[in-house]
């Protein structure tokens, strides 16, 4: 059997929208210490991990490891129906037929609602990533990630990463024009939430498809700080705490440099 | 395809007034339909001929039935002591132009679009060496917006940027009624470029998504391959929907590149997971019968 609480179901919400476009389907892993999920795109160059810890939940029970193969899709469609401060509890039972149940329930009106949601058999990946000594690691406010993102990808499909002991610098180039978004690391800011920090043991310098840099940043709604980790022609990782009894990670693989691509 | 705009001028608007103060108009007509033209239209009066204006019956273009807005401007373009009061301009933007605005990869939101023909129209009544003092606009997206971009644009002149600004200035009125008539006529007499073009015995209807003639119209001239005829703009959500519904799936190379030649896979960093870390899969047998683990006894 299979239980877990959440105090809020706008949680799940805003990590089901945040993935929703990139991954369709989900083979959820559940164990006794954690609910997580790692799924790559349909092209295969971005990948999800997703880890819910038992710390986050208000209750959580997984009598043994399984699997939970759900559309991402039909999951959103269920948790349409939760307001944000709902509780949520899922439900799996094993002898019960291949569904999940989800049930919302509001405690100031006392009202529960269960939506039971069809589960499917998906494959669960069995490659994972392997342990990286990232070059740079940078932590900024997410919402100002979010912001470079979508200002530069108005010029540009690719965004270019630099950085060094001086800052962090990205850049899109395109027919049109370029834009440049160049930050220093803080060193007085009052606000913890709003420091750009940055940890270089190697310069880097990478491009990326600023396509994929735009979906991830949707779970900006998830936390005010992201983590970007970095190394020379090896996947970004962009990652959001999530309470901190979790994260939300996303993989991103390097464009192809043109002198690769030549024949 | 008719990606070119060019701006279509009454015969008095060239040198209209001959330097005395003018007020100019802006409206459009057509922006929310799916199919057909968005007109825009710029019309220009002597500030002294506001009453002329309202006896000609421009006071309220939405009050007015379609033949009463067609005798106006049959007026506006015969009558040669209505030329002297009034002259106008138009900019017709075909549905092609409009969807490849829309469309295209630097977005060209249909804001930016209206914006940029009503100050393509004000600039060539400038050209044309008419004395704007005044211009009142029909308002497209936050107000105060439009008007400090005009204002910078067009230093000098007052201007005026509001909701329902033809029922509140004849001008304005007066450009509506060019739009519309100009639209309704386009519509109606639409030259289609593309052979068998399936119209429906009642025709295609006023343009707008829920309008059933119109709706019939596009479930009827869905081409399976090269989606819809000109007539129709392609990028609003309507359209979208019956080309995904109905259409032969397509896959664009620039979409492609973009995710995934360009990109790298994430499988050749990517090692095999410990196989404690692997989740067993149960047997079917067992599936099938909803059978599970005792675990206390």
């Amino acid at each position: 059997m299979f239980e877990a609480k959440l105090a809020n179901a706008g949680l799940l919400k805003k990590i089901v929208e945040s993935i929703k476009d990139l991954v369709t389907d989900a083979p959820f892993d559940c164990s006794e210490t954690a609910m997580s999920l790692q799924a790559m795109d349909s092209s295969h160059v971005a990948l999800v991990s997703l880890k819910l810890e038992v710390g986050l939940f208000d209750t959580y029970r997984c009598d043994r490891t399984i699997n939970l193969g759900l559309s991402l899709a039909n999951m959103s469609k269920a948790l349409k129906c939760a307001n944000n401060d709902d509780t949520c509890m899922l439900k799996y039972e094993e002898n019960e037929g291949d569904s999940i149940i989800f049930t919302f329930a509001d405690p100031k009106r006392d009202k529960t609602q269960d939506v039971t949601v069809k589960m499917m058999d998906i494959d669960s990946e069995h490659l994972g990533i392997p342990d990286q000594d990232y070059a740079v690691v940078c932590e900024m406010p997410a919402g100002e990630f979010q912001k470079t993102c979508k200002d530069l990808s108005t010029f540009s499909d690719s965004l270019n990463i630099t950085a060094t002991k001086a800052g962090i610098v990205f850049t899109g180039k395109g027919d049109i024009g370029s834009s440049v978004v160049t930050y220093s690391p803080s060193s007085n800011t009052d606000d913890e939430t709003e420091a750009v920090t940055l940890e270089v043991k190697d310069p880097v310098n990478v491009n990326f498809s600023i396509k994929y840099m735009n979906q991830f940043t949707k779970a900006t709604a998830l936390s005010d700080r992201v983590r970007l980790s970095l190394c020379n022609d090896v996947p970004v990782v962009v990652e959001y705490p999530i309470e901190e009894n979790g994260y939300l990670r996303f993989y991103l693989a390097p464009k192809i440099d043109d002198d690769e691509n030549m024949d | 395809m008719s990606l070119k705009c060019e701006t279509e001028r009454s015969k008095t608007w060239n040198n209209f007034g001959n330097g005395i103060p003018c007020v100019l108009g802006i409206d459009e007509a057509g922006r929310g339909p799916v199919l057909g033209p968005m007109v825009y239209a710029a019309a220009i009066s002597p500030l002294d001929q506001n009453v002329e204006l309202k006896n000609l019956g421009v006071d309220d273009s939405k009050a007015l039935n379609e033949a009463k807005r067609e005798e106006i401007f049959n007026k506006m373009n015969e009558d040669e002591d209505i030329q002297q009061i009034i002259a106008y301009a138009l900019r017709c933007l075909s549905p092609e132009l409009i969807s490849c605005s829309m469309l295209k990869r630097q977005k060209y939101s249909l804001n930016e679009v209206s914006h940029e023909a009503a100050i393509t129209l004000i600039r060539d009544a400038l050209a044309c060496n008419v004395n704007v003092v005044e211009i009142k606009v029909d308002t497209v997206g936050p107000k105060a917006t439009y008007q400090a971009k005009l204002e910078k644009l067009f230093p000098g002149i007052s201007i005026c940027v509001t909701e329902k600004a033809d029922s509140l200035f004849p001008i304005v009125s007066a450009a509506s009624i060019a739009a519309k008539v100009t639209r309704d006529s386009r519509l109606r007499n639409w030259q289609f470029r593309e052979k068998n073009i399936k119209v429906p015995d009642a025709g295609y209807g006023s343009g707008y998504p829920g309008d059933p003639n119109t709706k019939k119209f596009l479930q009827l001239s869905v081409e399976p391959v090269f989606g819809f005829c000109s007539l129709v703009r392609s990028s609003w959500k309507t359209a979208s929907t019956i080309v995904e519904k109905r259409c032969v799936p397509g896959s664009w190379e620039d979409d492609e590149e973009e995710g995934k030649s360009q990109s790298k896979r994430m499988t050749s960093w990517m090692v095999p997971k410990n196989e404690t870390e692997v989740v067993p899969k149960r047997n079917v047998y067992f599936k099938e019968r909803h059978m599970s683990n005792i675990l206390t006894f």
